[in-house]
């Protein structure tokens, strides 16, 4: 496709979707919106982790410290009086800046140390969380009582879900864009033409822990309540790798998708006791599936079902007999 | 030579474990040459040349380009400067486009400061290493002949002013051989200074300057192509010890 009408195409579904979600209040349920909420926050994550695991190949299993570290910043600092909503930006810094603790050591060495350590570190931060005094330790935090809208909170959501989006498309067809695919496919090739990519990856993984940090954020103020086990839980750091690679890795709707199935998994599990639990084994089977069948995701299954289509539709239908 | 030299190379070790494969080479390109290396399967041609853009560590020896030191300069880092390599073995990005491919060169290379656009130099670039036809092909789903010359067009793109061509006639045959020498020719012509390794020795000594022949990691023998063909070791080197 050209790239100017693959820009048309991306710029009016975002507006559609946007305008959509945004107006959806007036004529949807409580519970429908919670529900989109929801698929919004697993979009957000799911696209961050994509410009990192997918763009640039750098499979991190350690997500959820920066959904910690962000719903923390804003729970600390909300209990300090701050309006929970101007703790983002900080939130976002906080991420950003921890994420060099994992990416400055192991980002300079090949094999797989930096995927190994991003579980080491997230279930440190996990534990110490859990630990120390001030963040309330295993017990949690609650946010001050206050006027919590959740239309603000929606509407903050869905914006950051649409915007992430177009933010992908962006990067992917950028230089930036290009040298983190570089990276992904060919690190020493990518460094013979110039590209620094132990900076590439470090900026990657910051924009990438600062989106999910704000999405934390988020989190915390429509949930009131945090506590370790909820923000630094490894099946949600499990579930932020497993979406883009379901929906289908290093691509702008690929890792949507994954999060629909997700979300809407999620909820429907949820929701009956007796599959509550099941749902690693769904995930885990889902995985499978597509690392036998189909790597490219639920994206390459519909591409791939659209050409046998066209196939067969442009096939001269055979002589009988 | 009069001419200015654009890199001094001066006693470039670099020993692998119990691997001697650079055994304190020194040599000096004078800007705007086409220089030459030969030498048998093993000599040390390939190591020679990651060693000059930081792709690996020299054990030992400096490297000066236009008098400055990048003997410790990450890969990257000596792009940006000016200094570039192909890859021998083809190294395309291949789930992207050869346009793609070649704007990574200029937008990360030593050209990456320039106001002229981008996508206008690569532009020039395709068109003049023949693959314009093939702007928006996948990398994957070119030929030999085409990924060779899909090395050389990323290089350029980067905008160096020594390019470093390992093997870029490997696996072409005799017209694109012909086509490759006059490409080569039509860059140095172009203010760039080239240096090549080379097998096939006819192509090399149609168009170098001046050549470098290593055996074993040692230099035997720098200086013009007619001088360096008929010295006695580089026939050995070649041919065995019988034939001299």
């Amino acid at each position: 496709m050209r790239p100017a009408s693959r820009w048309v195409r991306v710029a009016a579904i975002e507006a559609a979707a946007l305008v959509f979600l945004l107006a959806a209040p007036r004529f949807l349920e409580r519970g429908t919106l919670n529900d989109i909420w929801n698929v919004a926050f697993a979009v957000i994550l799911a696209s961050a982790w994509n410009l990192l695991g997918g763009f640039a190949g750098q499979v991190s299993i350690g997500y959820s410290a920066f959904i910690g570290i962000g719903a923390y910043t804003t729970a600390l600092l909300a209990l300090k009086g701050v309006n929970p909503y101007a703790t983002l930006p900080l939130a976002a810094l906080f991420a950003a800046t921890f994420s060099l603790v994992v990416g400055l050591p192991t980002f300079r060495l090949r094999g797989p140390y930096f995927t190994i350590a991003t579980i080491g570190v997230s279930e440190a931060v996990r534990v110490v969380a859990a630990g120390v005094a001030f963040t309330g330790g295993s017990s949690g935090l609650r946010m001050p009582a206050g006027s919590f809208s959740f239309t603000r909170n929606y509407a903050s959501m869905v914006i950051l879900a649409v915007a992430v989006v177009a933010l992908a498309a962006w990067v992917k067809e950028s230089p930036f864009g290009y040298a983190l695919a570089a990276i992904r496919q060919d690190i020493d090739a990518a460094e013979a033409l110039g590209v620094n990519s132990t900076k590439y990856k470090l900026l990657v993984h910051a924009l990438s822990a600062a989106i999910v940090a704000v999405a934390g954020s988020l989190f915390a103020i429509n949930f009131q309540y945090i506590s370790p086990g909820s923000v630094f839980d490894f099946r949600l750091s499990l579930s932020i790798v497993l979406m883009p690679i379901v929906g289908g890795l290093g691509t702008i709707a690929g890792p949507v998708l994954g999060a629909l199935l997700f979300g809407y998994l999620q909820i429907k599990l949820l929701s009956s006791p007796g599959l509550r639990d099941s749902y690693l084994f769904i995930y885990g089977t889902m995985l499978i599936a597509v690392m036998l069948f189909e790597p490219k995701g639920l994206l390459g299954l519909f591409h791939r079902l659209r050409r046998g289509l066209a196939r067969s539709l442009s096939r001269p239908v055979p002589d009988a007999g | 030579m009069p001419a200015e030299t654009i890199l001094s190379v001066q006693g470039l070790t670099k020993r692998y474990e119990g691997l001697l494969a650079l055994a304190g080479i020194d040599f000096d390109v004078a800007r705007g040459e086409i220089f030459g290396v030969i030498g048998p399967n093993g000599a040390g041609k390939t190591t020679l040349f990651s060693c000059l853009v930081g792709a690996v560590a020299p054990t030992s020896g400096t490297i000066l380009f236009r008098g400055d030191r990048i003997d410790r300069l990450p890969n990257h880092a000596v792009v940006a400067r000016g200094l570039v390599r192909t890859h021998q073995i083809v190294r395309p990005f291949r789930d992207m486009t050869v346009r793609q491919n070649v704007s990574i060169g200029a937008h990360f290379g030593s050209g990456r400061r320039r106001k002229e656009d981008a996508g206008q130099r690569v532009g020039q670039i395709l068109e003049k290493t023949g693959l314009i036809g093939k702007a928006e092909a996948l990398a994957g789903t070119l030929t030999i002949g085409e990924l060779k010359r899909l090395e050389i067009a990323r290089a350029l793109a980067t905008e160096p002013e020594i390019l470093c061509l390992d093997e870029v006639m490997g696996g072409l045959n005799p017209s694109e051989i012909m086509d490759a020498m006059k490409l080569i020719v039509s860059i140095r012509d172009s203010g760039v200074t080239v240096l090549m390794i080379e097998h096939h020795v006819h192509a090399v000594v149609g168009v170098s300057d001046r050549i470098l022949v290593l055996n074993f990691g040692q230099k035997i023998s720098e200086g013009i192509p007619s001088a360096v063909i008929s010295h006695p070791e580089v026939i050995s080197a070649y041919l065995g010890e019988e034939a001299v």
